[in-house]
């Protein structure tokens, strides 16, 4: 199976910090996974996405994207990519019709196309009903379902999701879930960077477990439990790699 | 049509925003019907002013009723009677009156006896016949009292009035007595009827190609053009501060994990704001010319050609918007762009002349103003306005605009790019 994502000896340190947010990680994602990023706070799984996303410059190392290097060629990796970041990246004081049409045109879509997706997404993600209504009156789940829309409207082969579910209620992270299960069965591969270990367990083939910018452990979902038979389950796993310390 | 979706996005957020939608249209309007009904009496100057004087007419004789029969013939000036000269001066004091005319009495006697000693002392010099009187007689005193507020050029215009009332009597009646003196011994001979006034004229005009032959700098000329700048260059309160919530919201991320270069997105933005510029203009010429007159404001004259008018608001929108651009991406917070920013308009409109004319400036705002993109634009309008100038005449101004407009953009694109990759 060939890699949706190589990252090589990658490094990025932040100005005036003590030590390297990222510290000479090198990853490989398989195409067709749904790999879990997983750390505690400050573990550089923001840093690494942003350098996945072509957002942040690496001190050093690589990111290749589907076999192009991420420097050279950002501007062509980021047309096959979807991203919803964590926060809300949508206008509040437009409908939801109105911000996907807009990102659809910035993505360059025929007009036509991006009706098509849009009416297909509200449908998936039962927005049909407030597709004219601003997103400022959304709740927290309905924003979410519209973010990660946004992110698909290009068809990406790859999406990379911080925190999807970060926020929204019970019905809602079942929505996202499921629809991401689906997703993947149709070839998408799926980076799925959260805090929620349940989330992981359910829907990711492939885990990242990251601490202080250097990864712990890294695998099939079954090799990496498999590497650990006296950890029951993933949160176990995760605290015996990562500790029991509070991270602030 | 990245562009166009990004104007229709900007209109769509706009119109959705009635606060951003008062500052941009409604404050405006407010803001120079105010400034051109607060500086309409400055700019009015004595020609335009009905000036309160009272005049103590101690002398009773020809030199006080020559005053008083010129002063009521002037439209700037009302005569009150006053019979008492510390009367008059303490209503002066009191700041009751701007000034006071007192002639003293016996001022005709004297002034008529002064010129008789001098026309004969000229006779005598020459041989002829005269009665030479070589007493030292006294001098006409005639005294102006002036509030101690009055503006510069009042008080230097009433005393020009004066002394130039007292120079022609003092003319007419050397004239008189030389024809006195010469005619005595011939009573045949029929004095002539001299009038000085006929002798040279001082005509008056403006210098100007404009129809509207006689507009000058008013308050409506000055305010309209000035204070629609300035709402221009105050675009970039909505402006910068939409980019800056854009971006803590986090839509302009999105935008930045899009392929492709961000020169839609400022482009847009700039191109919607610069449309909002052109409508501000319209809408501020508009008052200038229909609403104004109905507060008793002069109308605003539009002298120049249409075509030139619609370039040079066009160059000062593109400044005005490039600079709200620029102020956007460059600062992080909301609150520094803003602070920022609307200092920056005020600082720029007042040496730009928006205020007050550069003319009336200390030397080195003069030099300053140069630097201003508001004194560009304003002189390119008033060079339209009320010189009527050519494409020619406004050609530097305009290109100066257009240029601060390409630095301000083009750092812009370069800013906001260095900042999707860090």
């Amino acid at each position: 199976m060939s890699s949706v994502v190589r990252l090589d000896h990658l490094v990025k340190q932040y100005p005036n910090a003590p030590k390297p947010a990222v510290s000479n990680m090198t990853l490989e994602i398989p195409e067709g996974a749904v790999f879990g990023l997983l750390g505690p706070n400050g573990a550089g799984k923001s840093t690494t996405v942003m350098m996945l996303c072509g957002l942040m410059r690496p001190d050093s190392g690589s990111v290749a994207v589907m076999g192009l290097d991420m420097q050279e060629h950002g501007a062509a990796v980021r047309k096959k990519i979807g991203v919803a970041p964590q926060e809300i990246a949508l206008f509040p004081t437009l409908t939801a019709y109105e911000n996907l049409v807009y990102f659809g045109r910035m993505y360059g879509l025929k007009s036509s196309h991006i009706h098509t997706q849009i009416k297909k997404y509200l449908s998936v993600f039962n927005l049909q009903e407030k597709a004219h209504k601003q997103v400022g009156t959304f709740s927290g789940g309905m924003k979410k379902r519209l973010n990660l829309i946004a992110a698909l409207l290009h068809q990406p082969k790859l999406v990379i999701l911080d925190e999807p579910t970060a926020g929204v209620d019970v019905q809602s992270r079942n929505m996202i879930l499921d629809f991401l299960t689906d997703l993947k069965s149709e070839g998408t591969s799926i980076i799925y960077s959260s805090h929620v270990l349940e989330e992981a367990e359910r829907i990711c083939t492939h885990l990242g477990i990251i601490d202080e910018g250097k990864v712990l452990q890294t695998g099939t979902r079954s090799t990496v439990m498999g590497d650990h038979p006296d950890c029951f389950n993933l949160e176990q796993l995760f605290l015996k790699l990562t500790g029991k310390n509070i991270r602030d | 049509m990245k562009i166009l979706s990004t104007i229709y996005k900007e209109f769509l957020l706009l119109v959705r925003d009635p606060g951003g939608m008062a500052l941009i249209f409604i404050m405006p309007l407010a803001l120079v019907i105010v400034m051109a009904l607060v500086q309409d009496a400055p700019f009015r100057d004595y020609q335009e002013v009905k000036l309160d004087v009272l005049f103590v007419d101690a002398d009773a004789d020809s030199l006080s009723a020559k005053i008083r029969q010129a002063f009521s013939a002037s439209p700037n000036v009302n005569l009150i009677l006053e019979k008492d000269s510390a009367a008059a001066k303490r209503r002066v004091q009191a700041g009751e009156v701007k000034a006071a005319i007192v002639v003293p009495p016996q001022s005709s006697v004297r002034l008529r006896n002064k010129t008789r000693q001098v026309i004969a002392n000229v006779f005598a010099n020459f041989g002829l016949p005269a009665q030479v009187d070589s007493t030292l007689l006294p001098s006409t005193d005639i005294k102006i009292f002036f509030d101690p507020a009055i503006k510069a050029n009042y008080k230097q215009a009433l005393s020009g009035a004066v002394e130039k009332i007292i120079a022609n009597v003092q003319a007419d009646w050397m004239l008189d007595e030389l024809q006195n003196q010469l005619g005595e011994g011939r009573p045949e001979t029929k004095k002539t009827e001299i009038n000085l006034t006929d002798i040279i004229h001082v005509n008056t005009a403006y210098a100007s190609e404009n129809k509207y032959q006689g507009v000058m700098l008013n308050s409506v000329q000055h305010n309209v053009p000035a204070w629609t700048m300035f709402a221009m260059f105050f675009i970039l309160y909505p402006l910068a501060g939409n980019f800056i919530k854009e971006r803590e919201e986090g839509s302009m991320l999105r935008l930045r994990l899009i392929s492709g270069s961000q020169f839609p997105v400022i482009a847009g933005k700039f191109a919607f704001y610069f449309l909002v510029c052109l409508v501000q203009f319209v809408m501020m010429v508009a008052v200038g010319i229909f609403v104004m007159p109905l507060l008793g404001l002069n109308r605003l004259v539009l002298g120049g050609d249409a075509l030139n008018i619609f370039i040079t608001a066009c160059a000062v929108a593109m400044a005005a918007t490039g600079y709200g651009v620029l102020i956007g991406v460059y600062f992080k917070t909301a609150q520094q762009a803003l602070s920022f920013g609307s200092v920056s308009v005020v600082i720029l409109s007042a040496i730009g002349g928006v205020w007050v004319p550069v003319y009336v400036m200390p030397e080195i705002l003069q030099t300053l103003s140069r630097f201003s993109p508001m004194s560009w634009g304003l002189e390119a309008f008033n060079d339209l306005f009320l010189r009527q100038a050519s494409i020619g005449v406004i050609l530097p101004d305009v290109l100066k605009l257009v240029g601060f407009a390409l630095v301000t953009l083009s750092a812009s694109v370069l800013i906001h790019k260095s900042r999707t990759v860090v």
